[in-house]
């Protein structure tokens, strides 16, 4: 197949899927579509940490972290300063990126599974700092958040609206994230995850192509929490948690590290089970999680890194 | 002239053992300069103390008449001076052709921009494009690097060294493990390179080495034997003596290490 | 001055209690570089396995040593599945990632098991009561969980410093391949540290319950905890391990003495002092000479 007719049939697909996202809340009941609506939220997350896991070869457990960091701002923002779902969701993507700078250096002067501890250990201490700091309702967390606005209109309270709002956010950081991908960073991005010392040896510095991306992937958690925030309007330690991050590094395992539609879509099946399915089997949603987790290692042939080969695309 | 590179007194040490001890050496702008000598001579070590792979523990490495010791690998490579692998080193899950774009666009500096798709940056990658022709990869551009043959990725990695615009390229047995054929195309690229682009090659082939070298240096226990042109250390008496007592300077070569 | 007293004494006994957690956690990571984030599930195992053995307000001591070797036991077992699961899986992150999964696993058997409310355990008799320090009454078991930290260490010690397993332990984190080729099954010796690594992971979730108690969660807490006194101590060092602990057992009860609402800050804190200042942590352990 040659690119020009490649290029017509993702052009295609990818008009199909925003159509059939958009027209999802004429057909669905409310209960659907704020699961979708956090589904969304959730897959912005998730192209986060494919960006530093798939693209650019670090394994992450702390994106939670600034995923909590957005929702937190953004809901304080909604408490106390506007209730613009735009402002909201700039503020929680600054606090996400300023919260990944503070914090990721430690992180990305350690790769491999040294860098996945040490996300760990960042993202768990944020997440005890929001558990016990009383500013921010300690474990009670924030509740309370008036609905969200846009361009100075009348609260969205129908769950449409804000779904509106929160999948036109998705497409835009979707977006982002390919062109980043496809970008001249995009490629060092890549380089540094193949070779780190040939790129030492060309001239470049992997440890600010690391930095950066890390800040890059925090700014946009922030933006996911954010949106998370604008539906839920309740934010608790619980968001920042370990099973957060778990279950976000899950998704681009299952979704194929390195593709971005992939991600995404584990992220809508890995939200579903926790939380729909969840219901229907006793509750016990982390514990289907879990056994797939497991699946997933022992299914996955060459392991996880062997979806990469395989699916990642050439242009 | 100011040479390109001089190292004084050059030394790395692993523990007790000095790989390379106390080594002067002088290549001027333009000169094919090759390095010989057997295995454990300590060049492949005297070539990570210069790129800065591995720090020196004496001396000091001049790049164009400064001090570029204490500098890290990444920025002598940024000055100019590059280096190839003995083993392949390459982005063996990229394509082909961003293995050489991502020397290019490091010295375009548009290595950190994320405003367009890469093949937007029109300059980038018509000049990539043309290092992958000058080294006769052009038609494997969307390949993966995984995916090319061992006198291939030879390739690739001379067309990622020129394309960083080096003023010195060091070559690390660069014909090691190739065909008589790859080898005799390898040798007719390094004829074709500019003459203002100054080499430095390690390597155990000698009649690739009498062809394009017009200084040799003899390492033998870390330290320099002889030096000079090719006739000159073919003939030298110390090479000659100080070698496994060789009788002729020519079994030494023609049956030297491998 | 008692006040400070009463703090470095349950420093000295969370660090014992951390010592004893992270001890397997760094082996195992430095003896074949996996990340067991199974191992706050594991601990979380031996608190509740507590709860289910001690019931009421009256245990004695020997219930409670029971309990403790129940434990372990079960660390052990937990531990040596673990390693042969991760041994028949390639890749370090697919290692990580399966740990993930069992510990997902475990934790929600547990509070399915056990609930979500907070469980409390008591102290074994001869122990439960406060002793005078200082004119303060302290905690005799807490004095107690001291005790057994220092006999631990001096005891790991021997081990590892003194015995012939103890020597293949160090060779392994030093050089895992020349170990191998030098005949030596290494893949028992791993599964046996690992294993007891667990086992005092466990058993760690006994001692700490008459402290900690037993709830949903205190996996995290008690991962994170272990994780930041590996990574501050030096990965796979078994004197980095036991400083760590000391380190932020000292840091968690000055931080909750002082800064209740901070402590879990100041933890993050000494964390990343430690690696700007020691990037490969406080003590890393000898290596062997990589060319």
């Amino acid at each position: 197949m040659n690119r020009a007719a490649a290029t017509r049939r993702t052009t295609l697909i990818a008009v199909a899927v925003i159509t059939l996202l958009v027209a999802a809340p004429l057909a669905l009941g409310p209960y659907a579509v704020t699961t979708m609506t956090r589904m969304l939220a959730f897959a912005v997350l998730v192209l986060g940490v494919d960006l530093l896991t798939g693209i650019t070869g670090l394994p992450t457990l702390g994106q939670a972290a600034y995923f909590g960091a957005g929702a937190y701002t953004a809901v304080l923002v909604g408490l106390h300063i506007t209730s613009d779902a735009m402002a909201q969701a700039l503020a929680g993507t600054a606090v996400g990126l300023i919260a990944a700078a503070a914090t990721g250096w430690v992180a990305v002067r350690a790769r491999g599974i040294v860098f996945l501890m040490l996300t760990l250990a960042i993202g768990e201490s944020l997440h005890q700092v929001a558990a016990t700091w009383p500013a921010v309702g300690a474990s009670n967390g924030l509740a309370g958040m008036p609905p969200i606005t846009l361009f100075g209109g009348p609260p969205l309270l129908p769950a449409g609206f804000v779904y509106w709002w929160v999948l036109a956010a998705a497409i835009t950081v979707f977006a982002a994230v390919t062109l980043i991908t496809r970008s001249p960073y995009g490629r060092t991005l890549r380089g540094v995850r193949d070779n780190e010392s040939r790129m030492r040896a060309l001239g470049y510095r992997p440890a600010l192509a690391r930095y950066s991306v890390f800040c890059l992937a925090g700014a946009i958690a922030g933006a996911g929490g954010a949106l998370w925030a604008a539906q839920g309007r309740f934010v608790s330690p619980g968001d920042l948690g370990f099973e957060v991050a778990a279950l976000a590094l899950l998704s681009v395992v299952i979704g194929g590290a390195g593709s971005l539609w992939g991600p995404c879509l584990g992220a809508a099946l890995v939200l579903l089970v926790r939380d729909n399915l969840s219901a229907s089997i006793g509750g016990h949603g982390p514990l289907v999680l879990g056994l797939v987790f497991v699946a997933v290692v022992f299914l996955l042939p060459r392991g996880v890194a062997g979806i990469r080969h395989r699916r990642e695309s050439r242009s | 002239m100011t040479p390109v590179l001089e190292l004084r007194g050059l030394t790395h040490a692993y523990g007790s053992l000095r790989a390379v001890d106390g080594v002067d050496l002088s290549v001027l702008p333009g000169e094919r300069h090759a390095l010989i000598g057997p295995n454990g001579a300590g060049k492949s070590t005297l070539f990570a103390t210069v790129a800065g792979t591995l720090p020196a523990t004496g001396g000091s490495v001049l790049f164009d008449g400064q001090d570029i010791t204490a500098l890290s690998e990444s920025e002598r490579a940024r000055r100019g001076l590059l280096r190839t692998y003995q083993h392949s080193s390459l982005f063996l899950n990229c394509s082909v052709l961003d293995n050489v774009a991502l020397a290019v666009q490091r010295v375009d500096r548009v290595a950190y921009r994320f405003d367009r798709a890469a093949r937007r940056f029109g300059r980038t990658e018509t000049r990539a494009r043309r290092h992958l022709e000058s080294v006769g990869l052009i038609g494997r551009a969307a390949d993966d690097a995984a995916a090319l043959s061992h006198g291939e990725r030879r390739q690739l990695e001379v067309a990622m060294v020129l394309a960083s615009q080096p003023s010195l390229v060091m070559f690390d047995e660069p014909t090691a493990g190739m065909s008589a054929a790859e080898t005799e195309r390898f040798a007719d690229l390094v004829e074709r390179l500019p003459d203002d682009l100054t080499l430095l090659i390690v390597e155990h082939d000698l009649d690739v080495v009498f062809r394009l070298a017009d200084r040799v240096t003899v390492l033998h226990l870390g330290r320099v034997l002889a030096s000079g042109a090719p006739e000159q250390v073919r003939a030298d008496n110390a090479v000659r003596s100080a070698y496994l007592g060789s009788a002729r300077t020519d079994d030494l070569f023609n049956g030297g290490p491998r | 001055m008692a006040a400070y007293l009463v703090s470095v004494l349950n420093g000295l006994a969370m660090g014992s209690l951390l010592f004893a957690i992270a001890l397997g956690l760094s082996l195992v990571f430095g003896m074949m570089d996996v990340l067991n984030l199974a191992h706050g599930a594991i601990y979380l195992a031996g608190a509740y396995l507590a709860v289910a053995l001690l019931p009421g307000d009256d245990v004695g001591m020997g219930t409670f040593v029971l309990a403790v070797l129940a434990a372990a036991a079960v660390g052990a077992i937990l531990g040596g599945v673990l390693a042969g699961l991760t041994r028949a899986t390639p890749g370090h992150l697919d290692q990580a990632l399966l740990t993930l999964g069992v510990s997902l696993v475990v934790a929600e058997l547990l509070s399915v098991a056990f609930g979500e409310e907070v469980h409390a355990i008591a102290a074994p008799a001869p122990f439960d009561g406060g002793v005078p320090v200082l004119g303060e009454t302290y905690p005799a078991y807490r004095l107690l969980v001291i005790g057994f930290g220092a006999v631990l260490a001096v005891a790991v010690y021997l081990l590892i410093e003194r015995s012939r397993f103890g020597s293949l332990i160090r060779a392994t984190v030093a050089d895992r391949a020349m170990v191998s080729a030098l005949g030596i099954n290494t893949g028992l010796v791993l599964t046996g540290v690992f294993a007891a690594g667990a086992a005092l992971a466990a058993a760690g979730g006994v001692l700490a319950g008459p402290i900690l108690g037993a709830q949903p969660g205190l996996d995290e807490k008690v991962l994170l905890l272990a994780l930041v006194v590996v990574v501050i101590g030096g990965l796979g060092s078994v004197r980095g391990a036991l400083l760590g602990a000391v380190l932020i057992g000292q840091v968690q009860a000055l931080g909750t003495s002082l800064l209740p609402e901070y402590a879990s800050f100041l933890i993050f804190v000494a964390m990343a002092l430690v690696l700007l200042l020691r990037p490969a942590g406080l003590l890393p352990p000898r290596t062997a000479v990589r060319t």
